[in-house]
């Protein structure tokens, strides 16, 4: 009686965390679509004379001590005496207006708009994650960036998971020497390890190509490097599902291989690869990341979270400008999200199974 | 009287009749030359008088499950025949077996592993139909109520899912199932296994009364000598894979012509006696 | 047949395999070293023809792959075109650093994680138990690349240690111990990355594994019997934890690798990552098979290790 409470009371917190988890990941999914409202401007868009600004600082008191209810920030200008140095020119100050004109961009990269959530009055910028080097905007480049990043992580998954699910379900479906030669290349897969396999993989495949050829060749070759896992899981829930009884059962209706298959073995495949999605996301991006970041995946001037965080690989970048790390921060809350509801999917697959 | 009924059934024709029926298990694993060899069936001969209750009985391993199966045409045995009204069904071709499959049906022991259990009620029973394409839509739900009440369960629960049942309720879930078909020839494998004696007795009766309205011919399969030997009208015993004794249910228990038969049947006595002894006064 | 022998076969057969993936995945490839310095304008098309037959590249994917069996039975493993050497001379010393490395870090971690990961299992629910998983959670959302960053920036900033590779210019001239202590001083940046990126995922494990443990019965009995918590944990729980965390062994070796990886080209440490990556991008298709197999190689010795441990733990794997 009293254990059965307990299981009661823990699951319910266990679907609490995994729609708190969700909800949180659409909010930042959200934003990331919604990336071009959002930024104040565009990624490509330099501004040289304002290379490596810190972070726009928002104010609500003036010079004169007078609180504003709307935060406001102050021109930055450089210093004439150092080089990327700057301050903040205390003359006047510019109030961060909301629903702004600005850039043309398309909502969620649909409809023709130039309204952004927020900007100031020129000639104040407002960088809210500083400026890189030739002084484009980072807040809006990691927004940018993050539909590269997260798209290719997305896409890369879709395509690990389908193999996955396609080749454990003739395996676990099948068996026999299909299954035993499947199973054994998985394993060679599994075996080598996962960073190395990418670069060899990517080795062997050109590296002066155009941006788009090189996004989607990068998601094929995350996606088709990390088919292995899903498929050793998949395969694992059909063969148990495929021996139940009411699979023979529904054999001796007359039931076709195509039927069982829909009706009662795919379904029970449903939250394995659910969690292994939530897995493979953060992995994949991570996955971009590193090799934009190694210069083996997308280059400049697109912005992907990896290589901006390429800038860190230059000694003073990283020693001096703090800010250029803003990306990895997206980075560690998007995985946060997504590690998250990995694990609450993987805690309901449990208590499902015992 | 009952006796005579019996002997004019069993003047007919035999719906099945298997014929030196043989099946070997071989499990081999790769890289090994170590093979394990069950021969779950050996040179069975056996024969199932239409519109009678039979009973297969015998320990367990003895190879009820693997005859059942090759009678439902669930595996195919590696020699001998199984005539079934008149046709060779056990190397039939896939397209004579879709008309054969419905004719035969079976009713498996674990009727919780037996019914998927993210099917409602009224799904499991749909399944056979909506797979033979027997009827769809509005008529499917209705023929779905209509098993469920023929097998003394609520419509009403039509949409429960299959792990809100008890034991017996599901066991009459997996009939209705069964019957949704029309079959001639109903199999039940241990399905009476797992359930209280009270249970036991009410699918007994279930089944006599859907025998009567579908005119079936039923083979009920246990370990029980007991339980079987009270309601079948022929009982065949089946030892290490072959069928070693066959006839009614009166010349069984009267006079068991083997060795196997005589001691499953002082089984059946020193456990009813020991009941009786255990309860006086119960009688 | 022996159940290590067996193992050993399988590993063997797993590295034949990962080898002619390697070099199908070549197949498939459309350019090749040759190509970029065919853009060379200075380099006639016929050298280039030349060169490619001298190097059997214009030979079809099994004899090339019979070739370079050949050459690693000689002990060459190929040849490299950028560096004009055979591979195995190139190799040698790299895969030593990364040996060093991981092997260091992979003992840190573990030393670190045992101990940690008994004590918050005795007491779950504990604040040091929150916090704990509450803080490797983070972590493992934490990308190893970001952590190296992280941690170089930290050490740049404070000139606490040496940064970029693996001794310092002068190390020729220093005493014994004072190599060792400069040796030990580039070491930190790269290790902790490493242990910092393997240690939640490895704490998690032997928590869940202990925790497991000290519910069976027998535990209950022994606690019963009033045995110290200390040998209750250690001689009883642990031994019987044992086989799930070495199988863990095994399986981090992968992760641990791509991981130093990373870290290696981060830090400038001289071991694989370096040279996969530098040959990626000059294309030299012999050192990035050698590399990929050598990576395999320390992973299936890493499993081989988990496998001889496991069977020392428990002799029932040998009935296997
Ligand atoms: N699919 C199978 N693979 C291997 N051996 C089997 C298989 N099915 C049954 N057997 C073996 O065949 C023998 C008969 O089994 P079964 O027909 O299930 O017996 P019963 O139903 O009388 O208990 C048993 O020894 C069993 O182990
Ligand atoms: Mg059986």
């Amino acid at each position: 009686m009293k254990t059965g409470k307990m299981m009661t009371s823990k699951t319910m917190t266990n679907k609490a965390k995994t729609r708190a988890a969700a909800m949180v990941l659409v909010l930042l999914h959200g934003i990331i679509v919604f990336g071009g409202f959002i930024a104040p401007g565009e990624p490509a868009s330099q501004n040289r004379d304002f290379p490596f600004v810190p972070p726009t600082r928002l104010h609500f008191v003036d010079a004169q001590g007078h609180f504003h209810l709307r935060p406001f920030v102050y021109q930055s200008v450089s210093r004439p005496e150092g080089l990327y140095e700057y301050e903040e020119s205390r003359d006047q100050e510019y109030p961060i207006h909301l629903f702004v004109e600005g850039p043309k961009y398309k909502i969620a990269g649909l409809f023709l708009s130039s309204i952004h959530l927020f900007g100031v009055e020129a000639p104040a910028q407002i960088f809210l994650a500083g400026s890189d080097n030739y002084g484009r905007d980072q807040f809006s480049r990691i927004l940018y960036g993050g539909r590269i990043s997260l798209g290719a992580g997305l896409l890369a998954t879709g395509i690990s998971l389908s193999l996955g699910l396609l080749l454990g379900t003739i395996s676990g479906f099948y068996g026999r020497w299909v299954d035993e030669s499947v199973m054994r290349i998985a394993e060679l897969f599994l075996v080598l390890p996962w960073l190395y396999l990418l670069l060899a993989v990517r080795a062997f495949l050109p590296l002066h190509i155009s941006p788009v050829q090189t996004f989607f060749l990068l998601i094929a070759v995350i996606g088709s490097v990390g088919w292995a896992r899903p498929a050793r899981l998949v395969r694992g829930v059909v063969l148990s599902a495929r021996t139940r009884k009411y699979v023979l059962a529904s054999r001796g209706f007359g039931a076709s291989d195509s039927y069982v298959l829909r009706r009662h073995v795919l379904p029970h495949t449903y939250g394995v690869l659910l969690t292994q999605a939530a897995l493979l996301v953060p992995q994949y991006v991570i996955a971009e990341v590193t090799l934009s970041f190694l210069g083996l995946g997308l280059s400049e001037p697109l912005p992907s979270w990896g290589n901006l965080l390429a800038n860190l690989q230059q000694y003073n970048v990283l020693v001096s400008y703090w800010w250029m790390f803003a990306p990895a921060m997206a980075l560690v809350v998007f995985s946060l999200g997504y590690l998250a509801l990995a694990d609450a999917f993987h805690k309901r697959l449990q208590s499902v199974t015992v | 009287m009952a006796a005579e009924q019996a002997t004019k059934r069993a003047a007919r024709p035999a719906l099945v009749r298997v014929h030196a029926l043989s099946k070997r298990y071989v499990q081999r694993r790769i890289f090994s030359r170590d093979k394990f060899v069950v021969d779950a069936l050996k040179n069975v001969d056996v024969e199932i008088p239409p519109d009678c209750l039979t009973a297969l009985v015998g320990e367990s391993g003895s190879g009820k499950s693997t005859l059942a199966s090759c009678l439902a045409m669930l595996e195919t045995p590696d020699s001998g025949e199984i005539w079934f009204e008149g046709r060779e069904i056990s190397r039939a071709a896939a397209c004579e077996l879709e008309s054969l499959r419905p004719k035969i049906q079976m009713v498996f022991q674990d009727s919780s592993g037996a019914l998927n259990p993210r099917f409602s009620a009224a799904q499991i029973i749909a399944e056979p139909l909506e797979i033979q394409r027997r009827v769809s839509g509005r008529k499917l739900r209705q023929r779905t109520c209509e098993l469920m009440e023929e097998v003394g369960l609520s419509a009403d629960w039509a949409d429960r899912s299959a792990h809100e049942f008890s034991g017996g309720q599901r066991q009459r879930l997996a009939i209705a199932r069964a019957l949704a078909l029309r079959p001639t020839l109903l199999i039940l494998d241990e399905s009476l296994s797992g359930l209280d004696l009270v249970t036991q007795a009410q699918i007994l009766n279930l089944l006599a009364e859907i025998r009567i309205a579908h005119s079936l011919t039923c083979l009920l399969i246990s370990h029980d000598l007991s339980l079987v030997g009270q309601v079948a009208d022929h009982i065949a015993v089946m030892h290490k894979g072959t069928i070693i004794e066959r006839d009614t249910r009166q010349q069984v228990f009267e006079s068991p012509r083997h060795a196997h038969t005589r001691e499953l049947l002082a089984a059946t006595r020193t456990i009813a006696s020991a009941f009786r002894a255990e309860r006086p006064g119960s009688e | 047949m022996n159940y290590l022998t067996r193992r050993l076969i399988h590993g063997i057969m797993l590295l034949i395999g990962a080898s002619i993936l390697c070099f199908l995945f070549a197949d498939f490839a459309p350019g090749s070293f040759f190509d970029e310095i065919k853009l060379n304008p200075q380099i006639s098309p016929e050298t280039v023809a030349a060169l490619r037959s001298r190097y059997g590249l214009d030979q079809p994917m099994p004899v090339r792959y019979v070739r370079w069996a050949k050459s690693v039975f000689r002990g060459e493993w190929g040849y490299s075109f950028a560096y004009n050497a055979p591979v195995r001379s190139l190799l040698a010393v790299r895969a030593g650093n990364t040996l060093l490395l991981t092997g260091v870090a992979t003992f840190l971690a573990w030393l670190i994680a045992v101990p940690w990961g008994i004590w918050i299992a005795a007491h779950p629910g504990r604040g040091i138990d929150r916090l704990s998983m509450g803080s490797t959670s983070v972590l493992l959302s934490v990308p190893e690349l970001v952590l190296a960053l992280g941690l170089l920036y930290l050490v740049v900033r404070t000139h606490a240690l040496p940064v970029g590779g693996m001794v310092s210019l002068r190390f020729d001239q220093l005493g014994r111990w004072s190599k060792i202590r400069d040796l030990a001083t580039h070491l930190v940046i790269p290790v902790t990355t490493l242990v910092l990126a393997n240690l939640p995922i490895i704490l998690r494990h032997v928590r869940s594994s202990m925790m497991e443990v000290l519910k069976a019965p027998f535990i209950q009995a022994a606690r019963g019997h009033g045995i110290s918590k200390a040998s209750l944990l250690f001689h009883y729980a642990l031994p019987a934890a044992a086989n799930p965390l070495i199988s863990l062994f095994g399986f981090s070796m992968g992760g641990l690798l791509s991981g130093s990886l990373l870290v290696e080209v981060v830090t400038g440490w001289p071991g694989l990552g370096p040279l996969l990556l530098e040959a990626t991008m000059s294309r030299d298709l012999y050192v990035v098979v050698g590399v990929v197999m050598s990576s395999t190689l320390f992973m299936i010795l890493g499993n081989l290790l988990a496998d001889a441990m496991l069977l020392a733990a428990d002799p029932r794997v040998r009935m296997q």
